[in-house]
Formats: structure tokens, sequence, C-alpha cells
């Protein structure tokens, strides 16, 4: 059974009397071990799916309908209060800008023991060797947990926020561009140990990036986001090899590789939607070559064309996107 | 090819620059330490190429861009466009060369001001350096310079603010800020970083346009060895500092010889996950570039250190045409 279930999810925003549907009609599941890749361009909805899971939306943000299922239960179900004792304990959330994460004037070590004994119900000393078999886990000396933030370097910073997320023994653990401002040397070990600790603790994990070419390389699963919708959906093979969205097929050979031969690269004419006012039928008909009446008439359905393969698009499995 | 001093549109050479640190109040007794953020670098620009200039962050590929530019002060070395040192000239020379080499940088948001219309911020160089004969023609200029930057037609983009126009559309108005001067040489400092992928390559298709149209000379600073390798025909890896290895483009991806840049180009993501690469990887991080160990500043963190290298500083040697490599270890 999948460790996360999110079926039709849909998340607005409201800006005074107008809705901004930043979310809308997102369902995807994540079994234990494995690594789902949500990519896509800013403001496709992807940290917004984030901060939905884990109910940490802005003021005006609101899940406005669908269900997120974590282990059984039915989080969208749950008071504030509830969904408190699930974050960290169930699912946690490592972010991008690791500097950010831990107040400056505390030792590191004490905020990760606040969390564990928020959590749980143990004694510090119990709490604090915790940290010590985690920090020796993610790669940093135990001693290091009595240093502030500005002692650690941008990588041993985002090991400590690993750290940090796996202190309650947690089922999904939500990257939220955890290496996107690291070195790709230092965000290749980052990476490798977030693989070797999922193995280890049976994690789900949803990995939320801009840059398609990580998820190549560290994803078993892939979804691509556009305007709020997740338009595709599959392994990451059969995503990258054999894509059934126009959007999936352009966004992936936008990216540049140091492999093979050097080509010319496509780019996708136009930009995004505005949020506020959609165009009708398919989100992605204006900037689609492919487009017929029917895109622009009525809203695709998001349907399974292979097995496990999934796509909302009229044409998916009919159009030659020259998959390679 | 043989390269006539006429081919060099920039010709760097030695260029350091320290900047010091102070220890703390007591520590007055003590020798001086540094900051040796751009530490003996030399190489050579020829005109109409696209050099790309990669490393991760604090290997002093933007401090290298500005010292260039004679934004900030160099501590040594001397950098001669077209013959005449840039460290040596004067306000007026200063004037003409700021004309001829432009610089774009990576966020477009925090370049253009937004009270001002398109207009001003692309007619602002001209405005500047008095070179405004009406404000007819200066804003025939403008239209001219957004077309070039396919933002067609002119007049309708020319008087919007920036908070009614896209990030790829801004990062294009600060290409045409540049491109209106005529300049010859462009030094980009990650001009694509911050953009989205599709419009990404949308800009760098633009830029490897524009060189041709304009017969431009570009330097690129990026830490992307993919996008490098994208727009650029020639790659300098800095680390540290220093020049590790500079060659052509695909001699140096392809067949990469010193063993920081073998680590690097392993360690860049694919776009494809059906590839299995082996990839290299270095223990530690890369550190602060002060107080360093004596000899090659890789040695800690290199994994073909041996007995071949020498207690000095390797210096780069020329291991094929145009392909130089700071290591003792390549023994051709």
């Amino acid at each position: 059974m999948a460790v996360l279930e999110v079926k039709d999810l849909a998340t607005y925003y409201y800006l005074g009397s107008r809705e901004l549907k930043a979310v809308d009609g997102v369902s995807f599941n994540i079994e234990a071990k494995r690594t789902l890749g949500l990519a896509g361009e800013s403001g496709c909805g992807k940290t917004t799916t984030a901060y939905s899971i884990m109910r940490i939306l802005a003021e005006n943000g609101k899940i406005a309908g669908g269900s997120i299922n974590l282990g059984g239960v039915e989080l969208t179900d749950l008071t504030d209060e509830e969904m408190r004792m699930i974050r960290w304990k169930k699912a946690s959330i490592v972010f991008q800008y690791a500097m950010n994460a831990f107040n400056p004037v505390l030792r590191i070590g004490n905020q990760i023991v606040e969390v564990i004994r928020e959590k749980d119900n143990i004694s510090e000393e119990a709490a604090i060797m915790i940290v010590s078999e985690l920090f020796d886990e993610v790669g940093l000396k135990p001693e290091r947990q009595m240093d502030y933030p500005h002692e650690f370097s941008g990588g041993m910073l985002q090991r400590a926020i690993i750290a940090q997320a796996l202190a309650c023994d947690p089922q999904l653990i939500i990257a939220d561009e955890p290496v996107t401002a690291l070195d790709v040397i230092v965000q290749n070990k980052i990476l490798d140990l977030l693989r070797k600790l999922q193995d280890k603790y049976n994690l789900a994990v949803l990995f939320i990036t801009h840059d398609l070419s990580v998820v190549a390389e560290n994803c078993h699963d892939v979804g691509i986001m556009y305007a709020g919708n997740l338009v595709e959906v599959g392994t990451a093979a059969a995503v990258f090899k054999e894509s059934l969205h126009p959007y999936s097929s352009k966004l992936i050979g936008a990216f540049p590789s140091v492999v093979g031969p050097k080509t010319k690269l496509e780019f996708i004419p136009g930009v995004p939607p505005n949020l506020m006012s959609l165009p009708t039928g398919c989100r992605f008909h204006p900037r689609c070559p492919f487009a017929k009446d029917i895109c622009k008439d009525s809203v695709p359905e998001f349907r399974e064309i292979t097995p496990g393969h999934f796509a909302k698009c009229h044409f998916a499995g009919e159009l030659d996107l020259g998959g390679k | 090819m043989k390269m006539t001093e006429s081919d060099i549109i920039l010709s760097v050479q030695n260029l350091k620059k320290w900047f010091s640190v102070r220890s703390g109040m007591f520590s007055f007794s003590r020798e001086p330490s540094y900051v040796k953020a751009v530490d003996d670098v030399s190489f050579d620009v020829p005109r109409g190429g696209s050099i790309a200039i990669a490393g991760e962050s604090g290997c002093g590929k933007t401090t290298l861009a500005r010292t260039i530019l004679r934004l900030i002060k160099p501590t040594a070395g001397a950098a001669y466009f077209e013959g005449q040192n840039i460290f040596d000239m004067n306000r007026l020379e200063l004037g003409d060369l700021r004309l001829k080499m432009q610089l774009i940088f990576q966020n477009p948001f925090e370049v253009l001001d937004p009270r001002h219309t398109v207009v001003d911020l692309v007619g602002e160089g001209l405005v500047v350096h008095g070179l405004e004969e009406s404000d007819e023609i200066l804003y025939n200029n403008v239209i001219e310079a957004l077309e070039d930057v396919r933002l067609i037609p002119g007049e309708q983009f020319a008087r919007r603010y920036t908070h009614e126009l896209s990030g790829g559309q801004l990062q294009r108005i600060a290409i045409a800020r540049s491109l209106i001067l005529e300049p010859e040489l462009i030094i980009a400092d990650e001009p694509v970083s911050m953009l989205d992928a599709s419009i990404r390559t949308e800009v760098m298709n633009l830029m490897t346009e524009l060189q041709r149209e304009k017969d431009l000379t570009y330097i690129f600073i990026t830490h992307d060895l993919a996008q490098a390798r994208y727009i650029g025909d020639y790659l300098i890896i800095m680390y540290l500092g220093r020049i590790a290895e500079m060659g052509p483009m695909e001699d140096v991806i392809q067949d990469p010889q010193h063993p920081y840049t073998k680590a690097l180009v392993s360690n860049i993501p694919i776009p494809d996950p059906t590839i299995e690469r082996e990839r290299i990887m270095l223990p530690g991080e890369t550190p602060t570039p002060i107080n360093l160990p004596p000899g090659c500043r890789f040695k800690p963190r290199c994994q073909e250190y041996g007995v071949h290298c020498k207690p000095e500083e390797p210096q780069l040697s020329e291991i094929a045409p145009g392909h130089w490599v700071a290591c003792y270890f390549p023994d051709i």
C-alpha cells in the first residue's frame, strides 16, 4: 500500500474576492522506498502541493478539495492540533535554504532536541543521545551538535536538517529543492545520503525541484506540473523516454547535457498563464504546437495511457513527440 | 590558425585580487592574511570567441570578471583590452572602454529600476555617455535594440514598467541595454541562472544568435557546465582562485585531464534517467582560499595525489593545442 495517496487535490489562494487556483486536480501515490520527483517551472504549484500535504500554507491559502491520505490517515479531516502531531512525526519537510531553517542564536543540537521532546515524551538526555546517533548517521561528528548554525557550511547544514527531519522516525519526507543552493559535488553527496537513509528507514520521498537533470538521476517516478495541473506522471524512464504530454517533452528538451552530441535546444514560446485568468480547456493549449479545437473547448481528463503512466492531454499516446 | 595580436580582444596576464582579512583586535603583530580570490590568472580571449568560466561558489569567477571590468582594484597583474592595459587607463579612456565592454548580471529584477519605463532603462547608457542626439533618435535606437532582442514590436514594450514583464523579457531588456551601446565584448555573469528552463533556453539561443549577428565576443560565467557547454566554445575551469584547466570546450568536457575537472564533470546531472555514469566523489568541501597549503591547492582533496606531485604550485602546461592543465599528473 502506498504511504502517501493524494487524490484530486485542489488548493486555492484567496486574494480579496478573487481566487487563485494554485493547485487544481493533482493525484499521485508514493510507496515506501520510492521517490517521486515533482517538477515544473516557477508558479506551477509544486511547492503549494507540498505545503498542502504538510498544511503549512499561507493564511489566505486553503485546501478546496480532494484528499490526502498518509499511512491510512486522512489528513484533510484533521484539526490543526492533530495535524501538528503529524508534522515531523509522520511527515517531515526539508527546505531549500538550509541557512534559514535554523535559528542562528541557538545551538543546532538543542533545536533538534526541542523537536524530539515536543513530539515524543522522553528525557533531555535520551533526546541528546538520539541527536548524536542521527548526526553520526548523516555524516556529522556528534560533538558538533553544540555548534551554532554559522559554524556549519552549506552542505553540513543540509545534513543537519536531514537529521532533524529523521528525528521522529517519519514515513514521508518532503524535500523542497533540497540541494538547489549547493554546488554539484556537495549536491550529489547530500542526494546519496538521502537515498541511503531512504532505504534504511523505508521512507517515501516527495522530491520537489525545477531541475529535471536532478530528477532524472535521483527519482524513481516523475510528475510534471504545469499551471496548477499535474500533466503527466509515471516512472522516470517512461516520462523521459516516452513522454505523453507535449509540455513534458518540451520541458525535458530544454535541458542541456554534458554528454552526447551538442544539439540545439528547444524552448517553449510564450509564458505560463496567469493563474487568475486561466485559458479555457487545456491550460497548455495556447503554447502547444499540437493544439486543436477540442483543446480550447474542453478540459482533458487525467487518464492512464499505459500501466502506471498517466497524462492529462486529449491526444496522449497519439502524438509523435520524438521520444528517444 | 595562427593567432595574431589583433585577433586577441582581451588578454589577462598574471591577474591577482587578494582581499585582506583582519582576524581580530589583538592580532596586529601577526602576518596579515589574505583571501586569494583570484591568484595569478592568465588567459586570452580571441575576438568573436565565446569563453565560459566555470567553477564552484568561491572559486573566484565573479571576482575575476569584476576586476577585469575595473569595478574593483586588482592586487597585481594586467588586462589588455585591444592592446591597452585596463588598469592604466585614465577616466576618459575608461569611459570609452565601458562602451566597448558590457556586463550582464544574474538577476534582472535587481538591475532594472522599477520606477523607470523600458525606454528609459534601455536608453540610459546612451544618455550617461552623452551619445543621445535627440529624443527622437534615442527612441528609435531603443526600439531597434528591443527588436534586436526579439521584443517585437518594440513600441509595445517601450512604455511598460518592469512589473509588467516576465523574467525572460526582463533579462532580454538587460541585454538590450548593453547592445544599444554597440559593445565588442560582453561579460555575462550567470545570465540565465535565475530563469526557468524553457525561458533559459530561449535567452541562451538569443545570445548565440546575437553573437553571430553583431560580431560579439562573450565571457560567460557560470556554475553549470551543461550551460557552459551549450553557449561556449572554450572553457576555463577555476579552483580556489586559479585556473585548473582550460581548453576547447569539447576537449575539456569529453576528456578532462585535471582531477578536479574530472570530478566536476562526472557530477553534473544528466537529463536522462537511462544513462548510468561513474561519479568521482571528492572528500570534504571547497575550502576558503585563506592560508592555502603550500604546493598544489587541490592536494587535500585530490584522488590522484602521488609521488609525481612536486612541492611547488603546478603551472599550466599545454598538453594539446590550446588545452592547458595545471597538474603534475598528466604525463604527456
